[in-house]
């Protein structure tokens, strides 16, 4: 029993010293006239996240994350952290509440973050998610080339549907929206029982929070339609609306993509396709820090590792 | 006399049928262990096979790796493992005395009134879920954490540290190590005090060196419990561990990274490799805690052998 004691109280205090020869090296380097600079922490979403994935494509950070990056786990989590830490930067979507979780959002290259500075393109940390069908007549029957119709009507033209695109965080153009009523008319399927009929959607994972928000809207304005989402990344839009695969067991009648369409990805034969909404990515840091700007070049430094404290402005 | 001999044979059918019915019962619950372990077994597997679909992993440097990269398809767990071990250790190591010294109090010390008030309110902790233990943790314990990081002068990331998982663990295995010490305290037999007490000891000698020392066994067992706890928790780990790419994490203000957390963040947005990988890292977490009980409880019988 003794010698059992004895043992964990020298790992404690090897712990202990070990501890604090670590802190040693991340003590803040000294305050200056009120102003303390220390190392900046970098937060940024795993991997799989589609938020990441349009942020590191924005600055070309590619691979080069540093390693001493903290992960965290959501959006809403990122502006958590990054709101308790005056030395935290990370980045959020735009549709993200600043003000609540005490950030501050980032001007990106000059350009401030907004509704419109994206849809004018001027503001650059931004992706399009697109759409694109089957082509016209490939559909499993009439009722149901309408319905798809309809919902990509629904959702590009209907203010009802941009409505339900904007609340999910997709930023939306309403100055040509129609109310849905008008548009509804023109597609007498959807007086019809459609419970028996499945839309199919595929492609990107980042727009299936829009994609479904928009699908349930959908469902009770067209006859209880019903709707399957297999989303697996932008590459597969293509393949499986138009492509070799569009005829295989992952066939889907829309398909989806968050970059625009490649030059290899040919939607001619699409009966519909284009652009259903904008997603922008927000570089934060917390309220109270000075910074106002950041240019691509600097997000690349910071998130990279390369530049580790924030210049006094 | 005739009734009676049916009825007898009546009631020995019946006693059979629920024999089976009880065997099937425990055949049942024995098997969802295997099936769970084999699936893990079998999925965690098949990365490190030859012609998996996504691309072999190198199952040395996946042990050992000291980096952890879904961008950069990179995969160790070494480094993560002595993190969940160094976090689980400590956490046992700070819940330990006052688990102990809570339980004496409780069994030994307190009005009998007070006691089983008490109890009932550790018992009450213990049926907290892990996510209300999690957002306490991160709202309280990481600004807990940034206060002191402050006067110290040290930059934290928000308070998501390695000593705010340690604090949160060690709340949260406090219940379990308390109620395993008040049962194994309440069973020691009472004349081995009446004794010592008799023998001119104090009340206070004969509770540390009687009470506890008839009780270690016990109490002991309550550890092993409180620490499979600490390895296991997820959720609440997760969110204030910070989850570093790199490690091992020594550094009590710098973020960690346990095998838990690695398992649960971003899961369910992921596909292929990095979702299959999962698997491996949930079989190296059974491998710690096996290997880890079973150290324990060889502690345990030598501890409870020496009197």
């Amino acid at each position: 029993m003794k010698k059992i004691f004895t043992l964990l109280v020298a790992v404690v205090m090897m712990i202990t010293l070990t501890a604090c020869q670590g802190t040693g090296g991340t003590t803040t380097e000294g305050t200056e006239g009120g102003t303390t600079s220390s190392t900046i922490n970098v937060y940024t979403r795993d991997a799989s996240s589609g938020t990441r994935e349009a942020f590191e494509d924005a600055i070309g950070l590619g691979e080069d994350l540093t390693d001493a990056a903290s992960e965290v786990s959501s959006n809403g989590d990122m502006a958590t952290r990054v709101g308790q830490d005056p030395n935290g930067i990370g980045y959020v979507s735009l549709t993200t509440d600043f003000e609540a979780n005490n950030v501050k959002p980032l001007s990106f290259e000059g350009v401030e973050a907004s509704n419109e500075t994206v849809l004018d393109g001027s503001y650059l940390m931004q992706r399009p998610f697109k759409y694109m069908t089957r082509a016209s007549g490939d559909f499993e029957s009439d009722d149901k080339e309408q319905l798809v119709a309809a919902f990509i009507a629904y959702i590009t033209e209907s203010t009802e549907g941009l409505t339900v695109v904007s609340e999910a965080g997709g930023i939306v153009d309403m100055t040509n929206a129609r109310p849905w009523s008008e548009i509804a008319a023109e597609y007498p399927v959807l007086n019809n029982d459609n419970s028996g009929i499945t839309i199919r959607t595929g492609g990107s994972t980042s727009v299936e929070k829009v994609v479904e928000a928009a699908l349930q809207a959908f469902q009770p304005l067209a006859g209880n339609v019903q709707y399957a989402m297999s989303q697996s990344g932008s590459g597969d839009a293509q393949p499986r609306t138009l492509g070799d695969e569009k005829d295989g067991p992952n066939a889907v009648d829309i398909g989806f993509t968050s970059r625009e369409f490649k030059d290899d990805e040919d939607v001619s034969g699409a009966m519909v396709q284009g652009e259903m909404c904008k997603d922008a990515v927000v570089i934060i840091v917390e309220a109270n820090n000075a910074k106002t700007d950041i240019t691509a070049s600097e997000a690349y430094d910071i998130f990279s590792g390369a530049k580790t404290t924030f210049d006094a402005e | 006399m005739f009734a009676d001999a049916k009825r007898i044979r009546r009631n020995k059918t019946l006693d059979k049928i629920f024999r089976y019915l009880f065997l099937g019962m425990a055949v049942l619950s024995a098997s969802f262990i295997v099936i769970i372990v084999l699936f893990i077994f079998l999925k965690g597997i098949a990365p490190f096979l030859p012609g998996y679909e996504y691309g072999q992993v190198d199952l040395i440097s996946f042990l050992t790796g000291s980096v952890y990269r879904q961008d950069q398809a990179t995969y160790g767990v070494g480094f993560i493992v002595i993190n969940t071990l160094i976090c689980s250790f400590l956490a046992l190591l700070l819940s330990f005395p006052l688990s102990v010294l809570t339980a004496l109090f409780i069994a030994k010390i307190a009005p009998k009134k007070l006691g089983a008030a008490m109890q009932s309110v550790i018992e009450l902790l213990a049926s907290v879920p892990s996510v209300v233990f999690g957002i306490f943790a991160s709202g309280v314990i990481t600004a807990i954490v940034r206060y002191l990081a402050s006067m110290m002068g040290i930059s934290t990331f928000g308070g998501s540290s390695l000593l705010a998982v340690i604090i949160l663990l060690a709340i949260m295995i406090f219940p379990t190590l308390t109620s395993m010490s008040i049962t194994a305290i309440k069973a020691v037999d009472p004349d081995l005090e009446s004794a010592s007490l008799a023998l001119g000891a104090t009340k206070t000698q004969t509770n540390f060196k009687v009470v506890l020392t008839a009780a270690k066994s016990g109490i002991f067992a309550g550890a092993i419990l409180g620490l499979g706890r600490a390895f296991g928790e997820a959720t609440a780990v997760s969110m204030v561990a910070g989850n570093k790419l790199f490690g091992p994490t020594i550094d009590l203000f710098d973020i960690t990274r346990t095998l838990t957390s690695t398992i649960l963040t971003g899961l369910k947005e992921t596909t292929g490799l990095d979702y299959d990988i999962r698997f491996s890292v949930g079989l190296v977490l059974i491998a710690v805690i096996f290997v880890s009980n079973w150290i324990l409880n060889q502690v345990k019988k030598r501890i409870g052998n020496q009197v």
